[in-house]
């Protein structure tokens, strides 16, 4: 679906990170690496500026894509994405205050959005001009009141350097988020609260890219609602796989390697 | 020290802040929609473009206080005591605490002293802030503490609750008090009980102390301003001198200042008798005026005495204080 090359191969390789990363322990993040890949490497090739901007994470589960992202484009020492995970590592599971590569990231979801809201609102006054915060969310964050008080006070306080980049994968610990709380639409939800909504294919790169240009230049806090799916590029993943926490035995985790290799050969 | 009944200010604490943000360009003030009755117009006025409304939203405003605070600023987050911690104890402990930034979480209308009702009445506040880990926990006395004790918070590197009493504020301590972070305060010095006190309890405290003195009980008065970290060294060496031990706080007796004291006691193996002050696990109700709530939960001045007297192991009947009646503009203890 993705015209541009480089953003379709970058990626398919924070797949193949991510993999690598959740594959020794057997089970995982995969999921959230699969659905927001081409939201990560479309921000992370044409829009978010190190050192510049600000980044948040707010799931900490998906501190896994953001240090792929971080070690492909040159901010992070790769070798580092073996460590994920492991024993006293400085790389865990779900990101806390000691994750290199981003400015905030939160494992009590429903803060991210805040926390972004705080430094956007910083940057404002510091007169910081041109500066930006891209805060990562999640569907099943918007469960939260929290991500709604941010919401009101993004737009009431017209923080046009915010934008919340959301991964819509409709999925959640207990199953498809559909299933458990009607949540859309979410798009008329945030232009009810006065922002900027671009809702698109979360797995077409291009259309991803524009929408974060479209984001960027709203004018007013902007939200990307990346539609997307926690098995996407993995045709090997079996039927009913639990798309939050990825079981992946051996034999599974080579028959993916394979695949995403196959494509990035 | 001024006698009862104490001569009273208002807004000591707004008048601190702005003192404080004059030399410290870092201070932003935000207000979880109780502005005036924190104190905070005075801030409002002086530095409106360091002043944030965050609305009736104490979560996103205690998450975005933690972003501030990464991104230079100190953080002064105010509501009263309830909502203030309550509300928000999530993003005070992962958006704040666990960082270890430097958010200053002010609460307003500590305990008994509000007559709204249990949803308005903080008797938790302190115990649920001492159990986080970086948080400093500090309830003050008196308008002159109020004012001591701002630019020596400004300069703790991590997160600082502090419980203040709403409206007019007592002067009880001489201008010429020295407030300390890290040591507790012998206010009256004394061999047989100890009253160990914090927040508004001073003055029914010093009260007691007076007519115990009376009776020929000996006291020791001991201000404890900072309830974490606790001064340890300090509340030993008090309880070494004296046979038994009274905390008063106007907060439940769970997990405020009497445990902390009754922490150190038994680490110290002090073996004196202790008796608490406080609410004794039970919310309060409404009223018209907060002195009958004070009144019916124990924490009026002849409670004190009683339970002095009691914890000495004294025969007959305590001594009771004669009533103080405050004029307008002055404070006395119940």
């Amino acid at each position: 679906m993705t015209s541009d090359p480089a953003l379709g191969r970058l990626a398919d390789r924070l797949r193949l990170n991510a993999l690598n990363m959740v594959a020794p322990h057997g089970f995982g993040y995969l999921g959230q690496a699969l659905s927001s890949a081409e939201l990560f490497a479309a921000l992370y090739a044409n829009h978010y500026r190190p050192g510049r901007d600000r980044i948040v994470i707010s799931p900490g589960h998906y501190i896994v894509v953001a240090f792929a992202a971080a070690a492909e484009t040159g901010q992070m020492d790769r070798a580092l994405l073996d460590t994920y995970g492991h024993d006293g590592a400085p790389l865990e599971a779900i990101g806390t205050e000691k994750s290199p590569a981003v400015d905030l990231t939160c494992g009590s979801l429903g803060q991210g959005l805040s926390g972004a809201v705080g430094f956007a609102l910083g940057q404002k006054m510091k007169r910081e001009n041109g500066a930006r915060v891209f805060a990562m969310i999640s569907d099943g964050e918007l469960e939260e009141g929290q991500v709604w008080e941010a919401a009101m006070f993004a737009a009431h306080n017209r923080l046009d350097n915010l934008v919340a980049l959301l991964d819509a994968n409709d999925s959640q610990v207990d199953g498809p988020i559909s299933s458990i709380t009607t949540i859309d639409p979410i798009a008329d939800k945030f232009e009810s609260f006065g922002w900027a909504a671009f809702d698109v294919d979360g797995h077409d790169a291009d259309a991803i890219d524009a929408a974060i240009a479209r984001a960027v230049a709203a004018g007013r806090p902007a939200v990307v609602i990346a539609r997307t799916s926690t098995r996407q590029g993995l045709a090997c993943l079996p039927d009913g796989v639990d798309g939050h926490f990825i079981k992946l035995p051996p034999e599974l985790a080579d028959a993916a390697r394979t695949e995403l290799e196959a494509r990035l050969a | 020290m001024p006698s009862r009944p104490y001569p009273t200010v208002l807004k000591p604490y707004g008048r601190a802040l702005v003192a404080l943000a004059q030399a410290r360009p870092e201070v932003v003030c935000l207000t979880g929609d109780l502005t005036r009755q924190c104190e905070i117009d005075l801030f409002q006025e002086t530095f409106p473009d360091r002043f944030i409304h965050a609305g009736m939203a104490e979560a996103n405003m205690v998450s975005m206080a933690g972003t501030l605070a990464r991104a230079g600023f100190m953080p002064f987050v105010h509501s009263f005591g309830v909502f203030s911690t309550r509300r928000p104890l999530d993003q005070i402990i992962n958006s704040v605490a666990y960082p270890n930034l430097p958010v200053r979480i002010v609460g307003f209308m500590p305990g008994v002293s509000s007559p709204g009702g249990p949803s308005h009445q903080a008797i938790e506040d302190v115990a649920l802030m001492r159990a986080i880990p970086n948080m400093t926990v500090i309830d003050v006395a008196d308008a002159i503490e109020t004012e001591r004790a701002l630019p020596l918070i400004a300069d703790i590197p991590g997160p600082v609750y502090l419980r203040l009493k709403r409206g007019e504020i007592p002067v009880i301590f001489d201008e010429g008090h020295s407030f300390s972070l890290t040591e507790v305060a012998r206010v009256r010095d004394g061999q047989d009980v100890a009253l160990i006190v914090s927040g508004m309890m001073l003055s029914p405290a010093l009260a007691a102390a007076e007519v115990l003195e009376e009776a020929g009980v000996s006291v020791q008065v001991v201000n404890v301003p900072v309830i974490k970290p606790i001064d340890a060294t300090g509340i030993a060496a008090t309880v070494a001198r004296v046979r038994a031990v009274v905390t008063c706080e106007n907060h439940s007796i769970i997990g405020g200042l009497g445990s902390a004291v009754a922490e150190v006691m038994a680490e110290a193996g002090s073996g004196r008798p202790l008796r608490r002050i406080g609410l004794r696990d039970t919310f309060a109700e409404g009223a018209r005026t907060a002195p009958p709530l004070f009144q019916k939960y124990g924490l009026g001045t002849n409670d004190i005495i009683a339970a002095a007297w009691q914890a000495l192991g004294r025969d007959g009947a305590a001594p009771r204080a004669a009533p103080v009646t405050a004029s307008p503009g002055e404070y006395a203890p119940v």
